[in-house]
This record gives C-alpha cells, structure tokens and sequence, in this order.
C-alpha cells in the first residue's frame, strides 16, 4: 500500500489529480484480480498488474501535460525559485525594488495627471469622451469664443450633438458695497448641467428653460465647497439668497462634490444662467449682439454620432451664418475639438509641461533599470557555477533564460507595489499642493485602473529589461567552462560595456536638458522685461453692477488716479485695461493703418491695450516718440493710440508714425511710440501692440497701477483708504505688487525647474552608481589576472589606468552620441541664449570627471591587492 | 510489444475509445479489455496512452465521466458517450473506412 499512499500523495495536489490516482489505482487492482484469477498468488498478481500498467509518474505527467497542466507547474516553481534567490540576497534586492519603486511610482503619478487631464477632465461626466468643444476661429487662427445668438442659431444645426452647451467665466462681486468680495462664476446655458448628467447634492440644478428668457431666472447653482465654507453643509442653503452685484439672486441647490467647473485647472463657486448677463453686467449687449464672443461650447455627441460628421455639420452651420450675418461672422469659421485641446484654461499649457517631465521620469526610470541590470549581472557571474550545473544537467539555455527572467520580473512586480503605493500617496499629495494667482487653480488626480495597469506593468517591463542582459548572458554560458573557471568571466565582458554607455548616454541627455531648462528659467527670471516691476503696486476694481455709465466712470476714475497721484509716498497712478505677463491671453484687434492698406484686403492683427495718460510713467517704459495720452476729461481731442517699436517695424517699415491713422471701428491717430516689452510671456518674441487711451475705450473692469515711492506693501492701505473715501461702494481687491504678478507667471516654469534642480544631482549620483558597480564588479572578476599582471612586473599605475581606460571606453560610446541628440535639442529648442558653453561643454565635463573618479575609485583599490592573495585565490 | 500484435496507428485510439464506448458505459480498465477482447487480441491499448487520451476526449466533450461503483465494489470512474461524442465517433468511423479503402487500394488489395 505504500506504493498507492506515495501515488495519492504526489497527486493530492487538486482534486482532479486525486482523481486521476483513484482511477488508476483501480486499474492496478482490477489487473491484479485478473492476473490472480489467470493463477498467480496475491502478491505475484499485485507487482505482474503494476508492471503491466507501467510508469505511473510517466502518465501523470503525459495527462498533465495533455491537460495544459505543466506550464502551471512549472510557472509556480520558477516563481518559488525566484523568491527564494532574491531571499538569499536581501540588501540587492531591496535596493533594486527601493530604487524601481520610486522610479515607477513617480512615473505613475505624473501619469495619472496627464490621464486626469485628457480623459477625464470633468468629476462625474460619464461620457466625457463624447465632449467635443466647438470654437470658433477666425481667419488669424485665434479663437475669440463664441457669441450668445451663435450659440442658439447652433444648437438645432448640429444633430450630432445630443446636447449643445454654453459657458464662460465671469467674475462677480458678492455682497454689500464695501463690503464685498470677488467670486468666481460661470455663465451657462440652462441645459448645462442636465446635459452633463450631474446629480445635485443638495436642491436642483438649472433648467433649460432657465435661460429661455433675457434677464431671467435669478437662481444660482453653488459648488460643493461654496457650500461647505459658507453655509457649513447645511440643506438650508438651498433657498438663500445672495447678493450678486447688487442684484439677489436665490440658490436653488448644490453641484456635485467635486464638480469644479467646464473649465480645467479652474473651480467655480457659483453657476448663473447665461440670460442673467444684462440684470448682473449692466449696458452687457452679449444677449444680442453677435460680434460680443466670449462663450465657450461644448457639444456632447449623441449615440452613433461621429465626431467627423459633427464637423460638416458645424462647417456648414458656420457657412449659413457668414452669409446671414456678415457683419459679424463673414471670417468666422469652427474648430471641432476634444476637450483637453480647450484654447483656455489650463490643459494646453499645462500638458505639455507633464509630457516633458514624463519623458525625463521615464529616462530616470531606465537608467534605474540600468543599474539593476548591472546589479543582477554581478550576481548571474556569481552564480556562473550553478548555472554550469544546470546546463550539464540537461537544463535547456531557454530554462536558464526563464530561469532569470522569472527572478526580475518578480523584481519588477514587487517595485510595482511599491510604486503603487507611492502613488496613490503622491496623488493624494499634490492635490494638497496650494497653488497662487487670481485663478482658482484646482486638480482632480486620483489613480484609476488605467493607471494601476500601466504602472503594474512598467514595473514588469522594467524588470524585463534589466533582466535581459544577464539572463542573456547567462543563458549563453558555456557549462564545461563555467564549472573550471567558476566565478571568472572570461576576457572582456560586452554586456557591461554596453550598460555603462547606455547609463552614461541617459545621464548625458537627462542632464543637459535639465540644464537648459534651467538656464532659460534663470535667464526668463533675469530677462529685461521692458517695464519697471519694482515699486510698483496693482489694485483690480470693477464697476459693472454699480451703474456707471462710460462719463460718469471716467469722471470717478479720473477722480481716483488723480487723488492717488497726489497721495503722499505715490509717485504715480494709472490705470490700464491688463496686466501684462497674465494668466490670460491678451485681445487681439484687427485694423488698417491708413495709407499702408494690405494687399490682400485683409487685417492687421495686434495687441491692444486701454491705459490712462501717465501709464507708462508708472510702469517705466520710455516713450521714444510723440507724447502721452490727452486728459481723461479732454473731450475735444479725436481718439488716440499709442503704439511699440515693433508695431512701426512691422506695420509702417520703419517710418516715424506720429500723425498716421489706425482705422478700426473707429478710427485712431498714433500720437506716439514707446519701447517694446514684455506682453504675455517670457522668451516671447517682440509682439505689436496698440495702446488705446482709457478716454477713448473705457472699460468697466480694470486694473489700477500705482508707483511708490517707499516699500511696495505701504501703498495698500492708502489704496483702499482713497477708494474708500472717493466711493465706499467700490471694493479694491487683488491688491498685490507687479513683481508678485510677474512671479506668478514664472509659476508654470518654477515647478518643472525645481524638479530639475532636484533631478540633476539625482542623476549623477545614479550614474555615479552604475559605473561604480559595473567596474568594481569587473575588477573583482579580474583579481587573478591582476595578480598576474603584478606579478610580472606591472605597476599600480599601469593596472589602475587600463582598468579606468577600458571603462571610459564605455562611458565615451555612450557619452558621444548623447551629446550630439542633446546638442540638437538644446540648441534647436533651448533658444539662443539657453546653448551656452556651461550647458555644452560644462555638464559633459562636470558627468565625465563623475565617470571617472567612478571608475578611478574601484580600479585603485583592484590595484592594492597582494599579487600573493590574488593568485592564491584560485 | 510483441511483433504479431499491430501496432496502433496514430491517431487511431480515440475512435477505439469510443467505439468501445458505444454500448455501454465503462470505466478505464474495462475500456482497455474491451479493445483487447474486440480485436481478437490484436490491439494492446497501453495504460500511458489510454488515460491521457480518456481526460483529453472529456476535456472534448465527447465523453463524460461519472463516478460509480466497479464490479470488485470499488469506487470507479465510469465513461460514457456523449451526444457529440457520438457524433464524432460516426465521423471518425467513416473516417476510418475512407482511410482503410485508399490505403489497400494503393496497396493493390481493392
């Protein structure tokens, strides 16, 4: 029986292999009773019967196989084998996953950002992937937003839509006069929300006939955290009012947690029907006239609707419109888009900032994997007399190869979890992150299935590829050699020649990349921008809902910049329509300069600008021709533009433009020129611009300027103590200083710079590293044949230099190709100023002396050995 | 195995299998006494051919097991065929006759 005990216990494993021994123990005995009944004894009959039925083990293993069972078997044994290698050296293992982890969990965080950013940018949308933006454009390529009668003409031309909706952003002020403060709102068509498939968390959302009627429906929407901050949760929010400038208006319910907004990167407090507009923004004519754009569409296709057949539609929706109302839309085409490709808001600026740090993260990550490979080399060479047992035992190369492979994937998984974890750690992280400015910047980051499968496998892809090279290595092992020369590679090892420069030539790219980034950075922080930032204080005030008319506001106003002026520790005040170096874009004007008409009929196209006589005072921009605006009470003098160098390069070649004509709308005579400055941002090449008198184009929204005299903070108090004084009902607010202003459009540009300065020393030290092991790793192998070497004769120096020079040879392969890619891109993207000798020549050199002293520092002590020791090693 | 009994052709044991099915439901060892006793002692099926290729016509769906009690009283696992097993054995029985007619046509015997 203990046969049958032996044949039940190699089949206890499953069920079906219990069975499969009940069944063929049965044959046995049923064999036996035949033999018995043929005239053999009991025992005889037993062994006649199992010698008939033959090798058992054999069968198993035939049905197993038959069954599809041995890979199973086999998979899970290499599995065990793999761990209990990767046990025995624990100190490796952990720096490899230590190290893969971080690698794979950065990546996967920077991942799950581009993710959230393109493909699910709006929390709670089920289907944003029917979302298509439609936008406008004119015949420049801007896209100036869509009008109100647009959109309403649209909505029935296009039926691939299932829903068409409206928005745009407006900043409203809430409260008392005085005492109000600034929110963020959007303006949207009635179906909004419907439309979108959200559920209210507390009352209702908007209804589409919400915004059926010109003034009508003076409800709001507030977002979740509105409604947290403000009325702490509570259900009985929904029915208050608010005081909207100056108008009330009743909140019927609570958005979605979450839901930020149709903008991304911004959130929104409130949301307001779009009919609203002339009740909240008094003299708005946006309800009516066609060339007031402004509004963003969004298009949800409809079930079986394709994206190609809603742009006929929308092409010839546009068509109709240019030839029904040429006055405003002659020129005006529309651009189909997804919504991450939104011309505002942040995904455009943003996307490409994490695409580039995604390609440099992923970089790292292989040079990461290029130092575990040289890890797990060392140790496959360790291991050379083992495999050499293997392979005399009939183990295949293929098994040898599996064998490996199976040990640094399950490197690889392990990292992954590692990642894993780090990056929902590092989701939840940066989503704490504050960030500044006048715009409420918010993200939605979280790490989804899609994320978790690609970071999983990138750990497994990672374990692959530095599995490669040793597992290659080792499965190519001659076994009669590898068990004489056990712990000795012969001659010169290709593999890690090739590691070395495929590490050098990453750390090279890495590097100088890095370096011209920061370069253009510094050199973006140091540039001239043109104006004077230093000294000067900003200060937004709007006036809509406050009923100011264009006279009476330019008589307040006049009244503010001339009180200011005259303030003690002021040197200076003016107001202007922008900032420059904004989050936003600036507007563009189209216009002929007379006399200089183009040959086509078309347009000029420039930068405009409302700003009071003294603005450039203020701002420290030298005027080189003509003079300043008239008095903002001068009625009697025609309009007037004042126009930069570039604009009289571009548009007048070169002729002193003092008395020429801008004919637009209206038409303005250029009565001076002031030097070219910065506009919209840094490394911008010099841009037109028009500078309309603020007499001439009011605007009801703007900024004020002040110059001081003292510290830039002291202006404040006196700012809103003036205001005050002139009238309690308008509220300053966003006071801040220029250079905090400009500071803040360096922002973008900050967070991808700091994470190069983190990233270089990170680098070098990984590079450090890698050649560190690869060659200490060499010389340990080489122990007799420098013991040989000194023996014959040869000096410390001449063993430490060939040992140094062999490896520069690597380092140089991958050195000189790298540095040849970077040298293109830095010089073809960095800009002319961000190729300087320190970025091409210094950062080769600065990672070469690391390569070296890499190299150097192993080989010396190679050197040290008793020729005695060594040869004794054997 | 000895020279005057012939050897198996491939492919060949499936269709004994099921034809010795045919009748009635059996379990491993009376499938292989089966063939012995309809081939008049000419055909051995070996045991390591026979239960791979048993688990291999079940994990086809052409036979079926169940578990039943053997003429010893022990707990045996009974085969029997099924619908498509029955199917397949006609085809492979005609498959059988077409191979049979064209191999003694070419050796002259038709």
């Amino acid at each position: 029986m203990n046969f049958f005990r032996r044949l039940r216990a190699l089949f206890r494993r499953t069920r079906s292999e219990s069975e499969m021994a009940d069944e063929m123990r049965l044959h046995v005995e049923l064999q036996a009773e035949l033999n018995r009944r043929a005239g053999m004894d009991g025992e005889e009959a037993r062994f006649a019967a199992l010698r008939q039925f033959g090798n058992v083990a054999e069968f198993q293993q035939r049905v197993r196989e038959n069954r599809g069972w041995a890979w199973r078997e086999r998979l899970s044994s290499d599995w065990r084998h793999a761990w209990r290698t990767l046990a025995k050296s624990p100190l490796q293992s952990a720096v490899i996953v230590l190290s893969l982890g971080i690698g794979v969990g950065v990546n996967a965080v920077i991942f799950s950002w581009i993710r959230a950013l393109t493909f699910r940018p709006l929390p709670h949308v089920v289907d944003a992937s029917s979302i298509r933006l439609v936008e406008p454009r004119t015949d420049t390529g801007s896209h100036p937003g869509a009008s109100w009668q647009e959109y309403r003409d649209l909505q029935p031309r296009v039926p691939s839509f299932r829903d068409l909706v409206a928005f745009r952003m407006v900043p409203l002020n809430l409260g008392e006069n005085g005492r109000d403060e600034r929110v963020h709102a959007q303006f949207v068509s009635g179906n909004y929300f419907s439309a979108l498939g959200l559920e209210p968390a507390a009352g209702r959302l908007l209804r589409p006939d919400e915004t059926s009627r010109a003034g009508g429906a003076a409800v709001a929407v507030i977002s979740h955290d509105f409604w947290q901050n403000r009325y702490g949760g509570s259900p009985e929010a929904v029915g208050r009012t608010l005081r909207l400038n100056d108008q009330i208006v009743t909140i019927v319910g609570v958005a979605p947690e979450g839901f930020l907004g149709t903008v991304v990167g911004l959130g929104f407090d409130l949301w307001v029907p779009a009919t609203m507009a002339p009740v909240l923004l008094p003299g708005s004519t946006e309800l009516e006239a066609r060339d007031v754009r402004g509004f963003s569409l969004m298009g949800l296709l409809a079930p079986g609707a394709s994206e190609s057949r809603a742009r006929t539609e929308v092409d010839a929706a546009m068509g109709q419109l240019a030839s029904m109302y040429p006055a405003s839309n002659a020129s005006i085409k529309a651009d189909v888009l997804a919504f991450w490709r939104a011309p505002r808001g942040a995904p455009k600026f943003i996307l490409g900032g994490l695409a580039a740090l995604q390609g440099f993260m992923l970089l790292v990550l292989f040079m990461v994997c290029a130092n575990a490979a040289s890890l797990m080399l060392a140790r496959a060479t360790a291991r050379r007399r083992e495999i050499g047992v293997r392979l005399a035992l009939g183990a295949r190369p293929r098994q040898i190869l599996r064998l490996f492979l199976t040990e640094s994937v399950l490197l690889g998984l392990l990292a992954s979890a590692l990642g894993v974890l780090l990056a929902v750690w590092g989701a939840n992280g940066l989503r704490a992150v504050p960030l500044p400015g006048a715009f409420p910047f918010k993200f939605q980051t979280d790490l989804d299935g899609t994320g978790l499968l690609v970071t999983v496998s990138l750990g497994a892809a990672c374990g692959l590829i530095f599995g490669l090279a040793p597992a290659w290595q080792s499965a190519r092992t001659d076994s009669q050699l590898a068990l004489r020369t056990a712990g000795q590679a012969p001659g010169r090892n290709r593999v890690r020649g090739a590691l070395v420069a495929v590490e050098v030539a990453l750390a090279l790219l890495v590097l100088m990349t890095a370096a011209v980034f920061l370069r253009s950075f510094q050199e973006s922080r140091s540039a001239d921008t043109g104006f004077a930032p230093k000294g000067v204080v900003l200060a937004a005030y709007d006036l809509s809902g406050r009923g100011y008319d264009k006279a009476r506001g330019l008589a307040l106003m006049d009244e503010v910049v001339r009180r200011l002026a005259s303030a003690p520790g002021i040197e200076g005040a003016a107001i202007a329509s922008w900032v420059p170096l904004d989050f936003h874009a600036m507007p563009v004007a189209g216009f002929n300069v007379d006399g200089q008409a183009r040959s086509d009929g078309g347009l000029e196209r420039a930068l405009t600008y409302s700003v009071t006589p003294g603005y450039f005072g203020v701002m420290g921009i030298p005027l080189t021709a003509g003079h300043d605006f008239a008095a903002l009470s001068d009625t009697a003098t025609r309009p007037q533009a004042i126009v930069n160098e570039e604009f009289v390069r571009r548009f007048l070649d070169g002729k002193l433009p003092l008395g020429r004509r801008v004919v637009g709308r209206t038409t303005f005579e250029i009565v001076g020129v002031v030097r070219n400055s910065l506009y919209e941002s840094f490394g911008e090449s010099p841009k037109p611009i028009v500078y309309f008198s603020y007499r001439d184009r009011f605007s009801q929204s703007g900024q004020i300027h002040v110059r001081t005299r003292a510290a830039d903070s002291a202006a404040a108090p006196d700012l809103r103590r003036i205001m005050h004084e002139i009238n309690p009902a308008i509220t300053l607010y966003d006071v801040r200083t220029l250079a905090e202003h400009v500071d803040k459009n360096l922002f973008f540009r900050r967070i991808p710079a700091r994470m190069f300065a983190v990233l270089g020393p990170l680098v070098l030290v990984l590079a450090a590293i890698g050649i560190y092991a690869v060659v200490a790793h060499a010389v340990a192998q080489r122990t007799i044949e420098i013991g040989v070497r000194r023996a014959l004769g040869a000096t410390d120096r001449t063993v430490v230099w060939g040992m140094v020079r062999e490896s520069m040879r690597g380092v140089l392969m991958g050195a000189i190709p790298a540095w040849l890619v970077a040298a293109i891109v830095a010089l073809h993207v960095g800009g002319s100023g961000a190729a300087t000798p320190g970025v091409l020549l210094g950062v080769p050199a600065l990672l070469l002396g690391v390569a070296l002293l890499a190299s150097w520092w192993p080989a010396r002590r190679a050197a040290q050995v008793d020729p005695l020791i060594a040869l004794r090693a054997e | 195995m000895p020279n005057d009994k012939a050897d198996l052709l491939q492919g060949t044991l499936d269709l004994l299998i099921l034809k010795s099915l045919q009748l009635e439901p059996m379990h491993g060892f009376g499938i292989s006494i089966r063939i012995r006793q309809m081939s008049a002692e000419m055909l051995t099926v070996e045991q390591g051919s026979l239960y791979p290729a048993l688990y291999r016509l079940e994990d086809h769906g052409w036979i079926k097991a169940e578990w039943g009690v053997s003429e010893n009283n022990r707990k045996a696992k009974f085969y029997s065929l099924t619908t498509s097993g029955k199917k397949q054995l006609q085809a492979e029985e005609q498959n059988w006759v077409n191979l049979s007619l064209a191999i003694n046509r070419v050796l002259g015997n038709a």
